[in-house]
């Protein structure tokens, strides 16, 4: 009866239920290695990390690098049992859809106002202070989950980060830096 | 009746009027955060703790108890109006508590479990006054093997029997693990996988990875998915927010039910009031079919009432197994032991005996927040459902922007906003492919504990890893938990072998 593995995301967020696409041939078979790939590329930074430790010489059995070890081992096991899942299964049949379910492709323009007005935001924060950054922010999140009307949104934005200013660090204390607009006082 | 003097001392640490306020604050966010659909009690949790910084330890707590509580009482009404659950352990209270509102009775079913919340919230935390203690007593004798074999235990539980594949469980607790031995290696002072970066001296902190994981990842998710969510209307609900004498007859012994159901699954490390509520709801479906007139696909009062009085009953043990064993059930219960980390104090048998003022102020904020969330969402639910008509996309413009303050406020650096960002990426690629997310953050809290208790025990044993598995105590842990997994696959094959008998019928019960 659980929807899914994060029954809180996808189907029951918006309520609707939805499914993600893999595509066949070569793209889906990449899409579906993705994970595996992560898993491997973490194992490998692990054991790399293992071999160049510099390990005290008075450490005892087990030290610093046995339990990392255990985990690098582990999830190389797991990419390989998941690699040849996702292999097997672009070659089978696809797994047929659940009656009310409906499979989407991810809308990749979306994603990239989303990371990139975040990324935007942790280079920029310490220059621009936290009000514009943050509305800035702000707008382009808005943007990305289809908001067409930038200003009104940045208006929003703005009213939001000086709230949040406000309230945070000339109420509550925290320290969030007032880059440019400091300068004018 | 010792206990119930330190209760009253805790009362009177509680009921200051500034505590009273931060009790109201936080009961108003947690209620608030898990309204929205999608957003449960452990992203409240997580958003909110780097803002509790500058409040000292009782008030923060006090604080978090709302939060802790308030989620769980705010997410039913989604699930109720809009039939979308607000966390996973609404589900199961959406199915006949939508069927209620659908009928015209709204306001009698967001009544109920409000009730039933309050219920099972209550009774959880007058269990835990008397058991907490002896909880504490027991597990004082518990040494590093102990504390493995329930680390070892929690693991199995959370990635295997909770999620419906073991290998992505199992994958997404290694990599919580592998994210923890990130930072110096507290036992021999060596560096580990730090690159050298002084920025990951330290490690990686456990909210950057829940707030990236949870909800920057949900964020980038939903934007993704945008495009394809059609809204879906809310009902309006009219008429009295109180229930009638029969009705308040026909709830009562399901409302008991229920929390009899959740209670155990507080202590069990298990991922948290998932299992309990569905268990509430099979039994009160099974129950209700054996009766001359079966209320069930109806709208039953019943199929509403115990499955909320089964998740805040879970909720509330929990808190003890976390205050008495440090040990966290639930991605909630484990942010807050991150919050207690991060004043300097570690949960556990010690706890009761280093800072009882703190702990007993805590357990009894549980009692005002309950009558607080009580007050907060019995006449009031309808203002709450007024927060699901901001546009979501201001609603999550809104959250990624609380999740840059939180973590900026925690660490002043652009290294760690970076690092938020890729946590986040990682969210959204486990998301996209169905991978379960609870195993990660319990990997990540329990992981440390593992550790130090495998090398602990180890160390003392000359290098022998056998040490691990001698005592009665540690062989009764493993002995339950294979049981445990025993009936996890068992019924795994009995379901799948249903479902491929009598496709039809499993999908009429899901919808």
């Amino acid at each position: 009866m659980m929807p899914s593995n994060n029954p809180t995301s996808v189907s029951a967020t918006v309520g609707n239920r939805l499914r993600l696409s893999r595509g066949g041939g070569l793209v889906g078979l990449v899409k579906s290695l993705a994970m595996p790939l992560v898993l491997a590329a973490f194992a490998t930074y692990l054991v790399i990390g293992i071999i160049t430790m510099r390990v005290p010489p008075n450490a005892a059995f087990p030290g610093p690098q046995f339990f990392p070890g255990i985990i690098a081992a582990g999830l190389y096991v797991f990419a390989i049992v998941l690699g040849i899942g996702a292999v097997r299964a672009v070659g089978g049949t696809p797994d047929a859809a659940e009656p009310d379910e409906r499979t989407v492709g991810v809308d990749w323009r979306s994603f990239a106002w989303v990371v990139g007005s975040f990324l935007a935001f942790a280079f920029l924060l310490g220059i621009l202070g936290w009000i514009i950054a943050a509305a800035l922010l702000f707008t382009g999140i808005a943007r990305g989950f289809g908001q067409r009307n930038v200003l009104f949104a940045l208006f929003v934005g703005v009213t939001i980060s000086s709230l949040t200013y406000i309230a945070f660090d000339m109420g509550l204390g925290l320290s969030l830096p007032s880059g440019i607009l400091g300068w004018a006082f | 009746m010792d206990v119930l003097v330190l209760l009253g001392e805790g009362f009177a640490g509680a009921l200051t009027w500034q505590n009273l306020v931060w009790v109201l604050v936080g009961c108003v966010l947690g209620t608030a955060v898990g309204v929205m659909p999608g957003l449960g009690s452990s992203m409240a949790v997580a958003l909110l703790l780097p803002v509790t910084f500058s409040l000292d330890p009782t008030a923060a707590f006090i604080m978090f108890s709302g939060v802790y509580f308030g989620g769980l009482f705010g997410d039913s009404i989604t699930g109720i109006l809009l039939n979308t659950p607000g966390q996973a352990s609404a589900i199961a209270s959406t199915f006949e508590g939508h069927k209620m509102a659908r009928n015209g009775r709204a306001a009698q079913a967001l009544a109920t479990a409000a009730i039933g919340a309050f219920i099972g919230g209550i009774v959880a935390s007058i269990l835990l006054v008397f058991f907490a203690p002896l909880l504490a007593d027991l597990s004082s004798s518990f040494g590093p093997a102990e504390f493995f074999a329930l680390a070892v235990f929690a693991f199995a539980a959370t990635s295997s029997v909770v999620t419906d594949s073991a290998v992505k469980g199992l994958a997404s607790l290694f990599l919580g693990l592998g994210i923890t031995v990130v930072g110096v290696d507290g036992v021999t002072g060596a560096p580990r996988f730090t690159m050298d970066s002084p920025n990951l001296f330290d490690g990686i902190s456990l909210i950057t990875v829940t707030v990236g994981i949870l909800a920057l990842g949900e964020v980038i998710y939903v934007a993704c998915l945008e495009r394809h969510v059609a809204n879906k209307t809310m009902i309006r609900p009219t008429g009295r927010p109180w229930l009638s004498r029969k009705e308040l007859k026909e709830a009562t012994p399901a409302w008991l039910r229920g929390t009899a159901i959740g209670l155990p699954f507080g202590v069990i490390p298990a991922g948290g009031s998932e299992i309990p509520t569905f268990l509430a709801y099979g039994l009160e479906k099974r129950l209700d079919s054996r009766r001359r007139k079966p209320r069930f696909g109806t709208g039953a009062i019943r199929g509403l009432a115990a499955p909320e009085a089964a998740g805040n009953s879970t909720t509330g043990m929990a808190m003890g197994s976390l205050l008495a064993l440090g040990l966290p059930v639930s991605a909630t219960a484990a942010i807050m032991l991150a919050a207690f980390r991060q004043y300097g104090l570690q949960p556990g048998p010690l706890l009761f005996e280093r800072a009882p003022d703190l702990v007993w102020a805590l357990i009894a904020s549980f009692f005002l927040a309950m009558v607080v969330l009580l007050i907060l969402n019995l006449p009031f639910a309808m203002v709450w459902a007024k927060l699901l008509l901001i546009p979501r996309p201001y609603l999550y413009a809104s959250i990624a922007l609380f999740c840059g303050l939180g973590i900026y406020a925690t660490s002043g650096a652009t290294f760690d906003l970076v690092l938020l960002l890729g946590i986040g990426l990682l969210g959204f690629l486990l998301r996209a492919n169905d991978f379960p997310l609870a195993p990660l953050i319990i990997g990540m809290v329990l992981g440390p504990l593992a550790e130090t208790s495998l090398r602990d025990a180890a160390m003392s044993a000359n290098g022998d890893l056998t040490t691990l598995f001698q005592g009665p105590i540690v062989l009764t842990i493993y002995a339950v938990l294979v049981v445990v997994l025993a009936v996890a696959v068992r019924n795994r094959v009995v379901a799948r072998r249903a479902a491929a008998r009598t496709p039809e019928r499993e999908s009429v019960d899901a919808s």
